[in-house]
Protein backbone atom coordinates (compact mmCIF):
# COMPACT_ATOMS: atom_id res chain seq x y z
CA UNK A 1 0.00 0.00 0.00
CA UNK A 2 1.45 3.43 -0.68
CA UNK A 3 2.18 5.52 1.97
CA UNK A 4 -0.36 8.26 2.24
CA UNK A 5 0.54 12.07 2.31
CA UNK A 6 -1.23 14.05 4.56
CA UNK A 7 -1.33 17.53 4.52
CA UNK A 8 -0.09 19.51 8.11
CA UNK A 9 -3.37 19.39 10.17
CA UNK A 10 -3.04 23.27 10.39
CA UNK A 11 -3.43 23.89 6.67
CA UNK A 12 -6.67 22.45 6.54
CA UNK A 13 -7.71 24.35 9.77
CA UNK A 14 -6.20 27.54 8.06
CA UNK A 15 -8.31 27.03 4.41
CA UNK A 16 -11.79 25.82 5.96
CA UNK A 17 -12.01 26.67 9.60
CA UNK A 18 -13.83 29.74 8.47
CA UNK A 19 -16.56 28.16 6.68
CA UNK A 20 -16.88 25.11 8.91
CA UNK A 21 -17.41 27.54 11.39
CA UNK A 22 -20.38 29.31 9.78
CA UNK A 23 -21.54 25.37 9.02
CA UNK A 24 -21.31 24.64 12.70
CA UNK A 25 -23.25 28.03 13.52
CA UNK A 26 -25.90 26.76 11.14
CA UNK A 27 -26.38 23.17 12.93
CA UNK A 28 -26.18 24.39 16.47
CA UNK A 29 -26.67 27.97 16.92
CA UNK A 30 -24.38 31.36 17.58
CA UNK A 31 -23.71 30.19 21.08
CA UNK A 32 -22.64 26.58 20.70
CA UNK A 33 -20.71 26.84 17.74
CA UNK A 34 -17.48 27.33 18.55
CA UNK A 35 -16.83 24.28 21.04
CA UNK A 36 -18.78 21.91 18.29
CA UNK A 37 -16.12 22.81 16.04
CA UNK A 38 -13.48 22.24 18.85
CA UNK A 39 -14.98 19.25 19.29
CA UNK A 40 -14.87 18.50 15.73
CA UNK A 41 -11.29 19.42 14.83
CA UNK A 42 -10.29 17.39 18.24
CA UNK A 43 -12.09 14.27 16.27
CA UNK A 44 -10.64 14.86 13.49
CA UNK A 45 -7.45 15.28 14.61
CA UNK A 46 -7.75 11.67 16.52
CA UNK A 47 -8.59 10.32 12.99
CA UNK A 48 -5.96 11.92 11.06
CA UNK A 49 -3.51 9.95 10.67
CA UNK A 50 -5.66 6.43 10.24
CA UNK A 51 -6.81 8.01 7.08
CA UNK A 52 -6.69 6.17 4.17
CA UNK A 53 -6.06 8.54 1.65
CA UNK A 54 -5.95 12.71 1.25
CA UNK A 55 -8.97 13.27 -0.91
CA UNK A 56 -12.43 15.14 -0.13
CA UNK A 57 -10.43 16.57 3.18
CA UNK A 58 -13.04 19.28 3.12
CA UNK A 59 -15.78 17.36 2.57
CA UNK A 60 -14.45 14.83 5.36
CA UNK A 61 -14.14 17.77 7.68
CA UNK A 62 -17.79 19.06 6.97
CA UNK A 63 -19.31 15.33 7.80
CA UNK A 64 -17.19 15.28 10.97
CA UNK A 65 -18.16 18.54 11.91
CA UNK A 66 -22.29 17.37 11.10
CA UNK A 67 -21.95 14.49 13.13
CA UNK A 68 -20.58 16.50 15.98
CA UNK A 69 -22.81 19.08 16.04
CA UNK A 70 -25.86 15.92 15.70
CA UNK A 71 -23.88 13.97 18.87
CA UNK A 72 -24.08 16.63 21.48
CA UNK A 73 -27.92 17.34 20.00
CA UNK A 74 -28.43 14.33 21.36
CA UNK A 75 -26.62 13.86 24.26
CA UNK A 76 -27.95 17.18 25.31
CA UNK A 77 -31.41 16.10 24.57
CA UNK A 78 -30.95 13.32 26.75
CA UNK A 79 -29.16 14.91 29.65
CA UNK A 80 -31.90 17.54 29.73
CA UNK A 81 -34.93 16.45 28.36
CA UNK A 82 -36.89 19.85 29.12
CA UNK A 83 -33.84 22.11 28.32
CA UNK A 84 -34.22 25.16 26.22
CA UNK A 85 -35.05 24.23 22.46
CA UNK A 86 -32.21 23.36 20.64
CA UNK A 87 -31.10 26.23 18.02
CA UNK A 88 -33.39 26.91 15.58
CA UNK A 89 -31.17 25.53 12.58
CA UNK A 90 -31.63 21.74 14.15
CA UNK A 91 -34.96 22.19 15.13
CA UNK A 92 -37.45 24.40 14.11
CA UNK A 93 -40.32 26.14 17.06
CA UNK A 94 -42.73 23.81 16.02
CA UNK A 95 -40.18 20.08 16.42
CA UNK A 96 -41.52 18.56 18.62
CA UNK A 97 -39.46 15.09 18.20
CA UNK A 98 -41.24 13.31 15.96
CA UNK A 99 -39.11 13.11 13.12
CA UNK A 100 -36.51 12.20 15.32
CA UNK A 101 -38.70 9.23 16.45
CA UNK A 102 -39.73 8.62 12.84
CA UNK A 103 -36.21 8.11 11.44
CA UNK A 104 -34.54 6.48 14.00
CA UNK A 105 -35.15 2.52 12.84
CA UNK A 106 -33.65 3.32 9.36
CA UNK A 107 -29.51 3.12 9.12
CA UNK A 108 -27.58 5.88 10.16
CA UNK A 109 -26.62 7.20 6.89
CA UNK A 110 -30.17 7.77 6.10
CA UNK A 111 -31.02 9.13 9.01
CA UNK A 112 -28.25 12.01 8.70
CA UNK A 113 -29.28 12.56 4.78
CA UNK A 114 -33.27 13.28 6.10
CA UNK A 115 -31.76 15.47 8.79
CA UNK A 116 -29.85 17.58 6.94
CA UNK A 117 -32.28 18.27 3.87
CA UNK A 118 -35.39 17.99 6.25
CA UNK A 119 -34.36 19.63 9.62
CA UNK A 120 -31.28 21.40 8.39
CA UNK A 121 -33.43 22.71 5.28
CA UNK A 122 -30.14 22.34 3.08
CA UNK A 123 -30.99 21.97 -0.82
CA UNK A 124 -29.00 19.27 -2.26
CA UNK A 125 -25.84 20.98 -2.96
CA UNK A 126 -25.62 21.77 1.12
CA UNK A 127 -26.07 18.15 1.86
CA UNK A 128 -23.76 17.05 -0.82
CA UNK A 129 -21.15 19.31 1.13
CA UNK A 130 -21.90 17.87 4.15
CA UNK A 131 -21.75 14.76 3.07
CA UNK A 132 -18.53 14.64 0.81
CA UNK A 133 -20.38 13.79 -2.45
CA UNK A 134 -21.80 15.12 -5.18
CA UNK A 135 -24.92 16.83 -5.29
CA UNK A 136 -26.35 13.94 -7.81
CA UNK A 137 -25.34 11.56 -5.26
CA UNK A 138 -26.98 13.86 -2.62
CA UNK A 139 -29.97 13.83 -3.86
CA UNK A 140 -30.08 9.71 -4.46
CA UNK A 141 -29.19 9.44 -0.85
CA UNK A 142 -31.89 11.57 0.77
CA UNK A 143 -34.45 9.54 -2.14
CA UNK A 144 -33.37 6.43 -0.75
CA UNK A 145 -33.80 7.52 3.04
CA UNK A 146 -37.24 8.97 1.47
CA UNK A 147 -38.14 5.25 0.25
CA UNK A 148 -37.27 4.02 3.39
CA UNK A 149 -38.94 6.18 5.61
CA UNK A 150 -42.20 5.47 3.53
CA UNK A 151 -42.07 1.77 3.48
CA UNK A 152 -40.77 2.04 7.37
CA UNK A 153 -43.93 3.97 7.72
CA UNK A 154 -46.21 1.52 5.66
CA UNK A 155 -44.54 -1.18 7.59
CA UNK B 1 -17.89 34.57 6.96
CA UNK B 2 -16.44 35.21 10.21
CA UNK B 3 -12.88 34.26 9.99
CA UNK B 4 -12.21 31.84 12.84
CA UNK B 5 -11.21 33.67 15.88
CA UNK B 6 -7.37 34.20 17.10
CA UNK B 7 -8.62 32.67 20.45
CA UNK B 8 -10.34 30.12 19.09
CA UNK B 9 -7.22 28.89 17.55
CA UNK B 10 -4.93 28.95 20.41
CA UNK B 11 -7.64 27.49 22.38
CA UNK B 12 -7.62 23.99 19.85
CA UNK B 13 -4.22 24.03 19.56
CA UNK B 14 -3.73 24.21 23.32
CA UNK B 15 -6.53 21.41 22.93
CA UNK B 16 -5.11 19.49 20.54
CA UNK B 17 -1.36 19.44 22.96
CA UNK B 18 -3.06 18.43 26.14
CA UNK B 19 -4.57 15.40 24.35
CA UNK B 20 -1.33 14.20 23.28
CA UNK B 21 -2.84 14.67 19.59
CA UNK B 22 -0.42 17.06 18.48
CA UNK B 23 2.68 16.24 16.82
CA UNK B 24 4.15 18.85 16.26
CA UNK B 25 3.82 22.46 17.39
CA UNK B 26 4.83 25.78 14.86
CA UNK B 27 4.41 29.39 15.25
CA UNK B 28 5.65 32.75 13.48
CA UNK B 29 7.35 35.18 15.03
CA UNK B 30 8.10 38.64 13.70
CA UNK B 31 12.11 39.27 14.43
CA UNK B 32 14.82 42.29 13.23
CA UNK B 33 15.63 39.32 10.97
CA UNK B 34 12.34 39.09 9.20
CA UNK B 35 9.95 36.63 10.39
CA UNK B 36 10.67 33.30 10.97
CA UNK B 37 8.24 30.03 11.19
CA UNK B 38 9.45 27.83 14.36
CA UNK B 39 8.56 24.18 14.37
CA UNK B 40 8.54 22.11 17.73
CA UNK B 41 8.24 18.80 18.01
CA UNK B 42 8.03 16.27 20.99
CA UNK B 43 11.59 16.58 22.57
CA UNK B 44 11.88 20.37 21.11
CA UNK B 45 12.50 22.80 18.23
CA UNK B 46 13.23 20.60 15.24
CA UNK B 47 12.83 23.80 12.30
CA UNK B 48 13.51 27.45 11.78
CA UNK B 49 12.63 28.62 8.48
CA UNK B 50 13.03 32.17 7.35
CA UNK B 51 10.15 34.27 5.43
CA UNK B 52 11.88 33.55 1.92
CA UNK B 53 11.07 29.59 2.46
CA UNK B 54 7.43 28.80 1.58
CA UNK B 55 5.81 28.31 4.66
CA UNK B 56 3.56 25.20 3.57
CA UNK B 57 6.83 23.37 1.96
CA UNK B 58 8.29 23.81 5.39
CA UNK B 59 5.14 22.53 7.12
CA UNK B 60 4.89 19.63 4.65
CA UNK B 61 8.32 18.50 5.19
CA UNK B 62 7.85 18.78 8.72
CA UNK B 63 4.47 16.83 8.42
CA UNK B 64 6.04 13.76 6.74
CA UNK B 65 8.78 13.29 9.23
CA UNK B 66 6.90 13.88 12.71
CA UNK B 67 3.53 13.03 11.79
CA UNK B 68 0.79 15.02 10.11
CA UNK B 69 -0.83 16.41 13.30
CA UNK B 70 0.71 20.02 13.66
CA UNK B 71 -0.87 22.87 14.99
CA UNK B 72 0.16 26.31 15.69
CA UNK B 73 0.06 28.16 18.70
CA UNK B 74 1.78 31.16 20.21
CA UNK B 75 1.01 30.09 23.72
CA UNK B 76 2.36 26.72 23.85
CA UNK B 77 5.69 27.92 22.30
CA UNK B 78 6.03 31.25 24.67
CA UNK B 79 9.22 30.46 26.42
CA UNK B 80 10.65 29.74 22.73
CA UNK B 81 9.31 32.80 21.49
CA UNK B 82 10.42 35.04 24.47
CA UNK B 83 14.07 33.48 24.64
CA UNK B 84 14.47 34.01 20.66
CA UNK B 85 12.83 37.31 20.54
CA UNK B 86 14.91 38.62 23.39
CA UNK B 87 18.31 37.10 21.53
CA UNK B 88 17.26 39.01 18.01
CA UNK B 89 16.76 41.77 20.08
CA UNK B 90 20.06 41.98 21.22
CA UNK B 91 19.45 40.91 25.22
CA UNK B 92 22.59 38.91 24.95
CA UNK B 93 20.98 35.88 25.87
CA UNK B 94 22.21 32.16 25.34
CA UNK B 95 19.78 29.69 23.41
CA UNK B 96 20.87 26.59 24.89
CA UNK B 97 18.40 26.83 27.49
CA UNK B 98 15.71 26.09 24.31
CA UNK B 99 15.21 22.25 23.59
CA UNK B 100 16.46 21.31 19.68
CA UNK B 101 15.41 17.94 18.37
CA UNK B 102 17.33 17.02 15.36
CA UNK B 103 15.47 14.59 14.00
CA UNK B 104 14.95 16.34 10.69
CA UNK B 105 18.68 15.72 10.20
CA UNK B 106 19.16 11.83 8.40
CA UNK B 107 22.85 11.94 8.58
CA UNK B 108 24.28 10.86 11.86
CA UNK B 109 27.67 12.28 10.97
CA UNK B 110 25.60 15.75 10.13
CA UNK B 111 23.41 15.52 13.61
CA UNK B 112 26.93 14.98 15.87
CA UNK B 113 28.60 18.41 14.12
CA UNK B 114 25.58 20.19 14.73
CA UNK B 115 25.49 18.98 18.47
CA UNK B 116 29.12 20.15 18.53
CA UNK B 117 29.04 23.36 17.49
CA UNK B 118 25.57 23.90 19.68
CA UNK B 119 27.48 22.67 22.90
CA UNK B 120 31.39 24.24 21.93
CA UNK B 121 30.82 27.46 20.11
CA UNK B 122 28.59 30.11 22.80
CA UNK B 123 27.59 33.36 21.24
CA UNK B 124 30.36 35.90 20.87
CA UNK B 125 32.86 33.21 19.68
CA UNK B 126 33.12 31.73 16.23
CA UNK B 127 34.92 29.15 14.95
CA UNK B 128 36.31 27.43 11.50
CA UNK B 129 34.71 25.00 9.54
CA UNK B 130 37.70 23.11 9.57
CA UNK B 131 38.12 23.41 13.11
CA UNK B 132 34.66 22.33 14.08
CA UNK B 133 35.34 19.31 11.73
CA UNK B 134 38.08 18.29 14.19
CA UNK B 135 36.19 19.52 17.21
CA UNK B 136 33.91 16.37 15.97
CA UNK B 137 35.77 13.71 15.41
CA UNK B 138 36.53 13.78 11.71
CA UNK B 139 39.51 16.36 11.32
CA UNK B 140 39.43 16.16 7.23
CA UNK B 141 35.71 16.85 6.86
CA UNK B 142 36.12 20.58 6.70
CA UNK B 143 33.81 20.18 3.23
CA UNK B 144 31.17 18.43 4.82
CA UNK B 145 30.65 20.62 7.71
CA UNK B 146 30.14 22.98 4.88
CA UNK B 147 27.41 20.61 3.61
CA UNK B 148 26.44 20.44 7.47
CA UNK B 149 26.01 23.70 7.92
CA UNK B 150 24.22 24.38 5.07
CA UNK B 151 21.40 21.95 5.98
CA UNK B 152 21.35 22.94 9.23
CA UNK B 153 17.48 22.66 10.39
CA UNK B 154 17.54 24.53 13.24
CA UNK B 155 19.64 27.62 12.39
CA UNK B 156 20.12 30.75 14.95
CA UNK B 157 19.63 28.49 17.64
CA UNK B 158 21.75 25.41 16.29
CA UNK B 159 24.63 28.21 15.76
CA UNK B 160 25.55 27.37 12.16
CA UNK B 161 26.49 31.62 11.74
CA UNK B 162 29.19 31.28 13.80
CA UNK B 163 31.24 28.99 11.64
CA UNK B 164 33.38 31.20 9.47
CA UNK B 165 36.14 30.24 6.51
CA UNK B 166 39.29 29.51 7.79
CA UNK B 167 40.27 31.92 4.77
CA UNK B 168 38.70 34.70 6.01
CA UNK B 169 35.13 36.51 5.29
CA UNK B 170 32.06 35.62 6.46
CA UNK B 171 31.54 32.67 3.52
CA UNK B 172 28.15 30.93 3.23
CA UNK B 173 24.95 31.18 5.43
CA UNK B 174 21.41 29.55 4.34
CA UNK B 175 19.35 32.74 5.81
CA UNK B 176 21.92 35.02 3.32
CA UNK B 177 24.78 36.62 3.98
CA UNK B 178 23.20 39.91 5.53
CA UNK B 179 21.46 37.38 8.46
CA UNK B 180 24.78 36.10 9.09
CA UNK B 181 26.54 39.57 9.66
CA UNK B 182 23.52 40.18 11.74
CA UNK B 183 23.51 37.89 14.21
CA UNK B 184 27.41 38.21 14.56
CA UNK B 185 27.25 41.53 14.77
CA UNK B 186 24.02 41.15 17.40
CA UNK B 187 26.91 38.64 19.23
CA UNK B 188 29.46 41.28 19.18
CA UNK B 189 31.72 38.87 17.05
CA UNK B 190 32.56 40.73 14.17
CA UNK B 191 34.40 43.43 16.20
CA UNK B 192 37.15 40.60 17.12
CA UNK B 193 39.51 38.23 15.81
CA UNK B 194 38.18 35.11 14.70
CA UNK B 195 39.07 32.17 17.54
CA UNK B 196 40.76 29.52 16.42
Amino acid sequence: MATVVLPPFWSLVELHGDELLAHARRLAGDGDAEDILQEAFLRALRAYPRLRHADHLRAWLYRVTTTTAYDAHRSRRRERPTAKPPAVTVEPEHYDGAFEALIEPLPESAQVALRLRFIEDLDYDGVAAALGCSSVAARQRVSTAVRSLRKQVAA
Amino acid sequence: MTPLPATFRESLASAAVREGLADGVFTRLSSPIGRLLVVSGPDGICRISFEEEPEDVTLAEVALRLGPRIVASDAELASTRDALSGYLEGDAGDLRGIAVDLRLVSSPFRRTVLETLRREVGPGHTTAYGVLAASAGHPRAARAVGTAMARNPVPIVVPCHRVLPGSGGLGNYGGGPARKRALLELEGSLASPLSP
